[in-house]
């Protein structure tokens, strides 16, 4: 059942000599109803937008006047090595989260899946916790996992015989110290989206791959997977946005140090404008970070913008 | 045997996953209730005098009472409104026969490629303008926006699912589109909106970034508070654990009980629970 077929002529049939009428007065209804949030989105996502794409072609700080110099801002960015920095780390960033996040997280929803469903709720509400959790928190509790002195994850690791550790305070392994973190905060989140995914593939398909003979890898390679896959595009697309424009967990965490080794774009914007008041100059970092988002994820938007009905 | 053998395999996983998810969790809430001597300790100490001076501490030195106040506030606010605006537009998005409204839903989908930096500078310039930043309406107004498009989003997915036929038998008995709105499908939609409740109370409540920018110290909310121990030199981590603890107890509570909204909700309805 589709919402865009004509509800008109069976309502106003009776009433046919005030149709045209009525029809307008649900119209200007409609915009009624509509108005208010239009008027909000306008305001705080549109108008903010359009300002910071044209700020970008400025050299502006606050108090100052601004002076145009139009691409001047994005080539700075382009031979700036820490912005070029920041661009690369938060690619590796992404990647390493998302395809990490993706990986554990539906393989859990699957083992998930095999046991006896009230243990396997049981089991999914307590993993699903992190995710409940703000991102700043996740980076003071993880801070204080990594203290080098107290901290859990190097009293593991020195039981393991690892003593050189660099953790968050060496520029080697900075950044992969924030990507566990995002992990552990994140996964719930995709354990939670596969295993609804998972509960509507029907369950004849199982039973015809057990009478097949089909061992558990060829069933969740030739079944799971692929009956998934609208599931793990939408993942792939909420993850891999979140993960792309992470602030918070780094803000917490390193606040993009040492050596700007885990510095992403939002924080090297934020950094420019907040620390350095370079205003123009974050809009540019910015509108590049929303550039590089469309073209990243703009083709499977595409594909997903109309939420599925048949699922 | 093989058989077996996967058994153990499966149950060694989730146990190690569950240590994983729980420990983090557990180590904060539980140095919340440690003195200091306890808390820096190289080897994890279990066994320990049990205490509320941090708990203490945080509500009275850190004033994490008034910012446990403003962010009820602030979630609760926004969330209504969330809730009211969202709601109305999207039934005008779907149920009436409007031009173009397929292109506006779509369009409303975009704003998750918007890297929220590039909104916080020109909000904070409009917020700071009309007068309202320092005040709790400034987070409010950005949680609203932020939220909205989402929130459109996913209440049109649950209007699409009501067939059209409940409404307009209800308009063959003399109802207006409105009165069809609140008596047929309303109740119908009330899990959506369920959703929408815990998934905009949760962004509100979790929010940094706007917060951070738009509030002053009378107005800081929880994860404003977390950030400035965060950012101290040394952390002070008892009062700091259990101000965190405090900040996200509600949230895990109520996460326990309605996370099948959360699959659901974050995915527009493109995931049904």
């Amino acid at each position: 059942m589709t919402r865009t077929s004509d509800i008109g002529p069976s309502v106003a049939g009776p009433i046919h000599r005030r149709r045209h009428s009525y029809a307008q007065k649900e119209q200007r209804l409609a915009i009624y109803l509509i108005l208010p949030a239009a008027v909000a989105i306008t305001l705080v996502m549109i108008l903010p937008l359009v300002f910071a794409l044209v700020a970008s072609f400025f050299q502006y700080s606050l108090g100052q006047q601004p002076v145009f110099i139009f691409l001047g801002n994005y080539i700075q960015f382009f031979q700036d090595s820490t912005a070029l920095r920041a661009l690369l780390n938060t690619a590796i960033f992404t990647v390493l989260s998302l395809s990490l996040c993706i990986a554990i997280g539906v393989g859990i929803s699957v083992l998930l899946k095999s046991l006896a469903p009230r243990q396997g709720n049981v089991l999914r509400a307590i993993f699903a916790m992190p995710i409940l959790i703000s991102p700043i928190i996740a980076s003071l509790i993880w801070r204080y996992m990594y203290d080098p002195t107290y901290g859990l994850v190097y009293f593991v690791l020195n039981g393991l015989g690892i003593h050189d550790f660099g953790g968050l305070t060496s520029s080697s392994t900075a950044l992969i110290c924030i990507v566990i973190t995002d992990v552990w905060h994140a996964t719930p989140f995709i354990i939670l989206v596969s295993s609804a995914g998972l509960t509507v593939i029907p369950e004849e398909l199982y039973e015809a791959a057990r009478i097949d003979g089909a061992n558990a890898a060829r069933t969740l390679f030739n079944i799971t997977l692929p009956l998934l896959t609208k599931v793990l595009v939408i993942l792939v697309l909420i993850r891999g946005t979140d993960a792309f424009r992470v602030f918070d967990l780094i803000y917490g965490l390193t606040g993009g140090g040492p050596a700007n080794s885990t510095t992403s774009l939002s924080i090297f914007a934020y950094q420019q404008a907040y620390e350095n008041n370079q205003m123009g100059y974050a809009m540019a970092a910015s509108v590049v970070t929303l550039i590089a988002l469309i073209v990243l994820f703009g083709p499977l938007m595409r594909n997903s913008a109309r939420p599925a009905n048949d699922f | 045997m093989r058989r077996k053998v996967f058994g153990a395999l499966k149950w060694l996983i989730l146990a190690i996953f569950l240590i994983w998810t729980i420990v983090p969790i557990a180590l904060v809430v539980i140095n919340s209730f440690k003195l200091p001597k306890d808390i820096f300790t190289v080897i994890p100490t279990l066994i320990f005098e049990p205490t509320i001076d941090n708990y203490v501490k945080a509500l009275t030195q850190s004033n994490f009472g008034l910012y446990f106040f403003n962010s009820t506030v602030v979630a609760l606010g926004s969330t209504l409104v969330v809730i009211v605006v969202g709601t109305f537009a999207a039934y005008g998005l779907t149920s009436f026969q409007l031009r173009g409204a397929n292109t506006i839903a779509g369009a409303f989908l975009v704003s998750k490629l918007v890297p929220v930096i590039a909104l916080l500078l020109p909000l904070f310039i409009i917020i700071n303008g009309i007068g309202l930043r320092g005040t709790l309406f400034a987070p409010m107004i950005a949680h609203v926006a932020l939220n909205l498009p989402f929130a459109v989003w996913l209440m049109m997915s649950f209007i699409r699912d009501v067939p059209q036929e409940l409404e307009q038998a209800a308009m063959i008995d003399g109802c207006t589109k409105m009165q069809a709105f609140w008596r047929v499908l309303f109740p119908v939609i009330l899990p959506g909106i369920a959703a929408l409740f815990i998934l905009s109370m949760q962004y509100s409540w979790n929010e940094l970034l706007f917060s951070l920018q738009l509030t002053t110290i009378d107005t800081y909310t929880l994860p404003v508070g977390i950030a400035s121990f965060v950012g101290a030199i040394s952390v002070d981590w008892g009062t700091s654990s259990a101000a965190a603890t405090l900040t996200m107890a509600p949230m895990i509570a109520i996460g326990f009980f309605v996370q099948k909204y959360i699959a659901e909700g974050t995915t527009g309805g493109a995931v049904k629970g």
